[in-house]
């Protein structure tokens, strides 16, 4: 079981280490100069403060020395600072993720809470009317862009209804942003959950349940239900991933202040340093949920851990 | 597109022999002609939009501002006096080329990465294989904003971007279902009767496994096309006044009030789009894998 652990936070790591080198590498391979692209928004920047931020950000260095220098901050908790504002990347990054992860999180309870009951409902009635009426709708959920779904709920639920606030960051407000994003991906696990209901149920040992003359409901419980479940787990912890990326567009309908708003912004003020920040923060996230995720599938699967 | 993959990994690809009773078998099924009907409509609105279009897509002042749908502007009019209808069957174009261009550069790719780590196995195979795992962990979702990032904003940058974070889906199908082909024996047959790498690769892996790249493109197309809408939404795709569905809905937002029609119509166009491709992709699938039509 160590090993297994060891082995995984290894790759973790690794794969930390990657994506430190891809980000130092995406500023250079952005077309024409960096800097110059960086400023262009901001007026009377001479030739001489252009070479003295070229200087500042290291960006008149051999690459690997950047590199080493990027990971040196980075060990230090320095992530440089915003073009806009001149900030540092980690504060403003530590004050958004929180938020992010609330979205994440609420949009998978209302993904689970509806995605695995339909989804277990359609495996066990399968082939039936219900069945097929609950897959035709799991199809709709995945075939509605998310933000679209979501312009109609802000019209319909905050517009036009007023139950709650049409854009900021607070309890209420999280309510229609979470739902968007739970119901397309409710519909994924949806999905997952029956195609992995219906693998178990043909099973040996749940032939042998039917055999032996258990009751129906029992062999749902005791025998599909455990051992279904431990697929979906792993699958759903794959979700998470999916979560945060649409997170991102969720956020910027209904003015979430979190990273994925940041980025957007970011991204169309050309501020590298944040875009950086960011795409290390996201996948740090998605890297630390798939070793829980990994964690706890061994630890109720023991096949896995052995193999 | 975890989903995706974890289905995608069962299908095998015997279907080689029987292309014309495979696609009977996809339009036989209720799910399968309704996809197939609106690839059709799709399709010719993107070939006759000239001659069907009332009016220009891009010209302002045709009507009045904020017309709601009528005989004379069935689908209304924009906060800039435009023909909404028009807009969408030209829209049906830029959808239809985004999604053949983004899937066309993740299949090229992903073919590519694929079949040559299948077949040059060794720490090549370790390499590419380990990096994929690692981009598709990071999700399509991320690699395109990096992408659009570094590229800047446009419509052929999106395409790119998103063509790009597919890259990773393609080459794990691909190298999954070359390794199955490498181990059969008339595979091995033909290593033992001395054929070229070129010929393994070309003539006998890449024929086998296209059927499985088949169902994977069919599926990734709505991915793609739901993927680039995304990015036009944000304003990181398409830039006004193209009349691409992703950027209209996202000028949409402003007039949720005035005009909510601005929003229904270019959404509903990307919908129907959306699911016509994954009801087509499903049917597609199921005629491949009789597991699932056996039942």
């Amino acid at each position: 079981m160590w090993f297994f652990i060891l082995g995984r936070l290894a790759m973790a790591f690794l794969t930390i280490l990657a994506t430190t080198v891809a980000v130092t590498l995406l500023i250079h391979l952005v077309p024409g100069d960096p800097v110059q692209i960086m400023y262009a928004q901001s007026q009377g920047t001479t030739p001489e403060q252009i070479e003295a931020i070229r200087h500042g950000l290291g960006l008149d260095q051999p690459i690997y020395v950047q590199y080493a220098s990027y990971l040196w901050r980075l060990a230090h908790g320095d992530l440089g600072y915003t073009i806009r504002g001149h900030q540092p990347v980690l504060d403003v990054i530590l004050q958004r993720l929180p938020n992010t992860l609330a979205l994440a999180a609420a949009a998978m309870v209302v993904a689970i809470a509806i995605g695995l009951p339909v989804g277990f409902m359609a495996a066990w009635r399968r082939g039936s009317w219900l069945d097929t009426a609950l897959m035709a709708g799991a199809i709709a959920g995945i075939s509605i862009p998310g933000f679209w779904l979501g312009l109609l709920l802000l019209l319909v639920f905050a517009v036009d209804l007023g139950w709650f606030p049409v854009s900021g960051t607070g309890p209420a407000n999280l309510v229609l942003p979470a739902v968007t994003l739970g119901l397309s991906n409710a519909a994924v696990i949806a999905r997952m959950t029956r195609s992995s209901m219906i693998d178990t149920m043909r099973q040996d040992f749940v032939r042998t349940a039917e055999a032996k003359g258990l009751p129906k409901a029992t062999i749902l419980r005791r025998h599909v239900l455990r051992a279904g479940l431990v697929p979906i787990v792993t699958m759903i912890g794959l979700q998470f991933a999916f979560m945060m990326g649409g997170a991102i567009v969720v956020e910027n309908i209904f003015s979430w202040n979190g990273v994925g708003r940041m980025a957007i912004e970011a991204i169309f003020q050309r501020d590298y340093p944040v875009i950086q920040g960011f795409i290390l923060a996201f996948a740090t996230v998605v890297v630390a949920v798939s070793l829980i995720v990994d964690v706890i599938y061994a630890l109720v699967d023991p096949r896995i851990r052995r193999s | 597109m975890t989903e995706l993959l974890h289905e995608i990994s069962v299908p095998p690809t015997r279907v080689s022999g029987r292309r014309w009773v495979f696609l009977r078998r996809v339009v036989a099924t209720p799910g399968g002609s309704a996809g197939l009907a609106v690839l059709l409509l799709l399709v010719g609105s993107a070939l006759f939009a000239d001659l069907v279009a009332p009016y220009s897509p891009i010209k302002m002042g045709v009507g009045k501002r904020f017309l709601p749908p009528s005989l004379a502007f069935p689908m209304g009019t924009d906060e800039f006096g435009r023909d909404v209808f028009s807009r969408i069957l030209f829209g049906s174009r830029l959808t239809l080329m985004i999604g053949a261009i983004a899937v066309g550069i993740s299949m090229s790719a992903g073919l590519v990465i694929g079949l040559v780590a299948a077949y040059r196995g060794g720490w090549i195979e370790k390499v590419l294989m380990r990096t994929t795992d690692m981009l598709l962990s990071f999700t399509e979702t991320l690699i395109a904003l990096a992408c659009v990032a570094v590229l800047g904003p446009s419509l052929a940058n999106a395409m790119i971007a998103v063509g790009i974070a597919g890259i990773p889906l393609y080459a794990r199908t691909c190298h999954s279902a070359a390794l199955v082909e490498r181990s059969k024996p008339y595979f091995e047959a033909s290593v033992a009767a001395g054929a070229g790498h070129c010929r393994l690769i070309v003539l006998h892996l890449l024929p086998n496994i296209l059927p499985t790249m088949i169902v994977v493109a069919t599926l990734g197309i709505s991915s793609a096309i739901l993927a680039a809408a995304a990015l036009s939404f944000l304003g990181l795709g398409a830039q006004p006044p193209q009349p691409e569905w992703g950027a209209m809905l996202s000028g949409a937002r402003d007039y949720l009030n005035r005009g909510p029609w601005l929003m229904a119509v270019p959404g509903l166009a990307i919908a129907v789009t959306v699911l016509g491709f994954n009801l087509l992709g499903d049917a597609v699938r199921t005629a491949l894998d009789p597991r699932e039509a056996g039942e």
